[in-house]
């Protein structure tokens, strides 16, 4: 079993009488792909903050790689990587300038940090923009330049605030490979609005909401999670579908049921009942018939709600 | 210790010596304009102010004024961008260096800035008017230049941190900046002010750099006084800058 790279027990933040991290539990596995996942002023920002050793915390404990980050800040910084939401990337420095930069805020010597940077740069496909401005850049080369400099210093955990927020799907799908090529040397820490993203990155999610974490687990076993409930879609042919969708909504295992022209879903209270209803449809006229796949955003949405967030 | 101070301090050098044809020429540009239109313009109706033709009485304090305006202006404009457009602090903070060590940058930056824009416009003064002054009398002259300048760096520092938005910058300058500049003796003697005034005019950090600096330069003297009250000031300056800093990055 691998050790817990990040840990927090309790952890609380209060802004005078509002409380952005309540109790807060987490563990997140060495060389493990976590990715974080709330509505708008969920505490993600927060938590992360304190993470990284921004912020501190009222009350709770955190440990990163085992250090306390209260009394090891300077320690844990040397370990960790941070991409921010904003790029903040120097705009009066050159894109190799940004990495030499933050090479020496890390106490690294030329001989160390400048073989590293050419194969960074080569790695973010960078390295004939080398000398240019990073205001020269698309949004993409500019997100991959942040991820290049988080990396300089060869961190042990990597922080990712939205990543790709603002990208193209072309730029997104790159940063994506970029950070699987990364998972097993490091721990990813990763925060992200995109669902898909945490789907196709994570190896476990967790879902916090108010300050409070409301679930985690692998995507299977949050979908899983959810609940016992499978979702059928039924296409009938042209006139039938409102007879089969009052039909379907006598049964007694049908929990809902709605209809769009002769489409029919239906949500069962579980995959047993399946047996019932194609007994019911014996000699309908179906055109077809499928099974709807829950999604993370259907996870996520059941257990945040569907109300929009200030 | 100073690992993450040296290299901020080199990063802002850097900037600073891509574009210093370009900064010399605007910071030159107002002191010189002022020069010639109060200096030149105005020197046969005012006559001699405290036994000096006016254009020599405001010279030294006009290479002050640009000293101190350059330490000033770069440290809160380049903390305040740093800080709330570029995010560059907060990507300094992610690394292993202290609070500290970037504060200490920033003043070590703005305090450069105002010895090398000083010394560039009181250049372009001694060149091209009849200014002149003992080359002997410039070490007593720096004794004030450098803390004055690392008094309004820490100034910028703290206007800097503690102001959100552009135009607040703006204000307090025009407000509290340029007033305690201008009403420190740098166009009139304080002899000018009503008698009851003058202590209190006296009591101020920047009459003590301006009257002081420009005694310094003109005739040699060097006040113990005015310099000590002067580098107070900036010790003091340096010690709140640091610490405002510390508890708005705390926050």
């Amino acid at each position: 079993m691998t050790l817990p790279s990040i840990v927090t027990r309790s952890l609380t933040k209060s802004y005078g009488a509002l409380t952005a991290l309540d109790s807060f539990d987490l563990s997140v596995e060495q060389g493990t792909i976590f990715g974080l996942l709330g509505p708008n002023g969920a505490g993600k920002t927060t938590l992360i903050r304190i993470l990284t050793t921004l912020m501190n915390q009222s009350s709770g404990s955190v440990t990163i790689e085992g250090l306390d980050t209260l009394s090891s800040g300077r320690a844990i910084r040397c370990m960790i990587g941070v991409v921010s939401q904003e790029n903040s990337l120097d705009r009066y420095l050159t894109a190799r300038e940004n990495l030499e930069l933050h090479a020496r805020l890390h106490g690294m010597e030329k001989r160390q940090y400048k073989g590293r940077i050419d194969d960074l740069l080569e790695l973010m496909g960078l390295a004939g923009r080398q000398t240019d401005f990073p205001d020269t850049f698309s949004g993409g080369m500019q997100r991959r330049l942040v991820i290049a400099r988080a990396l300089v210093h060869q961190p042990r955990v990597l922080f990712l605030d939205e990543p790709t927020t603002g990208l193209d799907p072309q730029s997104r799908r790159a940063v994506w490979e970029y950070v699987r090529s990364l998972a097993g040397s490091m721990t990813i820490f990763l925060t992200t609005h995109y669902l898909e993203e945490a789907e196709q990155l994570c190896d476990r999610i967790a879902i916090m909401d108010h300050g409070r974490l409301i679930a985690s687990g692998s995507t299977q076993e949050l979908k899983d999670r959810l609940s016992g409930a499978t979702v059928y879609e039924i296409e009938f042919a042209e006139g039938e579908g409102e007879r089969y969708a009052v039909l379907l909504g006598a049964m007694s295992c049908s929990r809902n049921i709605s209809r769009l022209g002769n489409k029919v879903t239906v949500t069962l209270e579980h995959w047993e009942c399946v047996s019932e209803i194609v007994t019911a449809l014996h000699g309908a006229a179906i055109r077809r018939i499928s099974l709807k796949e829950r999604t993370l955003e259907d996870v996520f949405i059941s257990l945040t709600g569907e109300k929009v967030r200030e | 210790m100073l690992t993450g101070t040296v290299a901020i301090w080199l990063r802002d050098m850097l900037i600073l010596r891509r574009s210093i044809y370009s900064e010399l020429v605007a910071v030159v540009a107002y002191p010189l304009t002022i020069y010639l239109a109060f200096g030149i313009g105005m020197q046969g109706y005012i006559g001699l102010v405290d036994g000096a033709p006016y254009s020599l009485f405001i010279a030294p304090g006009l290479i002050t004024m640009t000293a101190v305006n350059a330490a000033y202006n770069e440290s809160v404009w380049s903390l305040w961008f740093h800080r709330r457009v570029q995010f560059t602090i907060e990507s300094y903070r992610v690394t292993p260096i202290s609070v500290s060590e970037i504060v200490i940058a920033k003043i070590l930056t703005g305090f450069t800035h105002g010895i090398i824009k000083g010394c560039a416009v009181g250049l372009v003064i001694f060149a091209i008017t009849p200014f002149r002054f003992p080359l002997e009398h410039l070490l007593q002259y720096l004794l004030f230049l450098i803390p004055g300048s690392a008094l309004f760096s820490c100034a910028g520092i703290i206007s800097g941190t503690v102001m959100d938005k552009p135009e607040t910058i703006g204000k307090v300058e025009a407000v509290l900046v340029m007033p305690l500049i201008f009403m420190s003796g740098l166009f009139f003697p304080l002899s000018s002010y009503p008698p009851s005034v003058i202590p209190w005019v006296r009591a101020l950090p920047t009459t003590a750099l301006f009257e002081g600096a420009r005694r310094a330069l003109v005739t040699g003297e060097l006040a113990a006084f005015p310099v000590l009250q002067v580098s107070l000031s900036a010790l003091v300056a340096f010690v709140a800058a640091v610490f405002i800093f510390r508890r708005k990055m705390a926050e």
